[in-house]
């Protein structure tokens, strides 16, 4: 069998455009879900902290509830595109790195006694950060990358602009995570 | 001296082994989600797999999930080391342009 090198040049190219797309696709298949939950509930969350204080807690925990039942099952589903005897294990790892995550943050926030509910939420919001960079790392690189701006953007909003801190979160950190997680999805 | 693969070298094939070999070697493929990646129709995508597993490159696994059936794809240990060689071969080629 024999062709000409512009032939296997052109092979060349269409295996890795094909590995790429399949790793890509592979290790953004839950992150991409992750964001766009994650994002919806922050924009109501913190839009609703902004400019509906009172029942401000009544829509995070609602929002929190439904976000994380919405994630496991949308997780689940993505789950079944890739079989690996090896997952098992591993999701109970993560499980446990998550609760020993939210334990340590529950314990600085205790010992730090935030002065008002911008110290707690950025706070919260750099734990979150930091699961999520644990997560990337572990699972892979191109899934870390979107943790940096968010982060980075919180952390301007919270130094820079204090009084619109809870919209900025919302518009920006949220509808930031929307956009995000759909260009993941139309990308790849 | 590695030499192309005839089976492998068409090109839908070719991308279904490329997708395939980056997985990890027990991992196992969907399906439909092997379709919807490489673009092609279920009828193109299931005669390219028969062809391949009949060169023994791949194991079709299919079993029901939640009472639904759902194939399975993985390449084999041979299927990895046969388009290692073809990828060895096209570059190769390349080299002594």
């Amino acid at each position: 069998m024999n062709i000409t090198p512009t032939e296997a040049e052109e092979n060349l190219a269409a295996i890795q455009t094909t590995m790429r797309k399949f790793r890509h696709s592979v290790a953004s298949g839950g992150s991409y879900i992750t964001l766009i939950v994650t994002g919806v509930v922050w924009l109501i969350g913190f839009l609703s902290t902004q400019f509906t204080p009172g029942i401000s807690a009544y829509v995070w925990t609602a929002g929190s509830i439904l976000g994380t039942i919405l994630g496991i099952i949308l997780g689940f589903r993505m789950g079944k595109r890739v079989r690996s005897p090896a997952t098992a294990p591993m999701v109970k790892r993560i499980a446990l790195f998550w609760l020993l995550l939210i334990f340590f943050a529950i314990a600085a926030i205790a010992i730090a006694r935030p002065a008002d509910g911008k110290q707690a939420t950025i706070l919260i919001v750099l734990f979150l950060m930091l699961g999520q960079s644990a997560m990337g790392l572990l699972f892979s690189f191109s899934s870390v990358w979107w943790v940096l701006p968010i982060t980075a953007l919180a952390l301007i909003g919270y130094f820079l602009f204090p009084g619109i801190f809870y919209l900025w979160m919302g518009v920006l950190g949220g509808g930031g995570m929307i956009a995000i997680g759909l260009y993941i999805h139309s990308r790849w | 001296m590695a030499e192309l693969n005839e089976t492998i070298h068409q090109t839908v094939r070719l991308r279904i082994m490329a997708a395939l070999v980056t997985l990890e070697p027990k991992d196992e493929v969907d399906f439909t989600y092997l379709r919807d990646l490489l673009d092609v129709t279920d009828g193109n995508l299931g005669a390219h797999l028969r062809k391949l597993e009949e060169a023994g490159y791949i194991t079709v696994n299919k079993i029901f999930v939640e009472r639904k059936p759902r194939t399975y794809v993985s390449a084999t240990g041979e299927g990895r080391r046969v388009f290692q060689e073809h990828v060895t071969a096209l570059e190769t080629i390349l080299k002594s342009k």
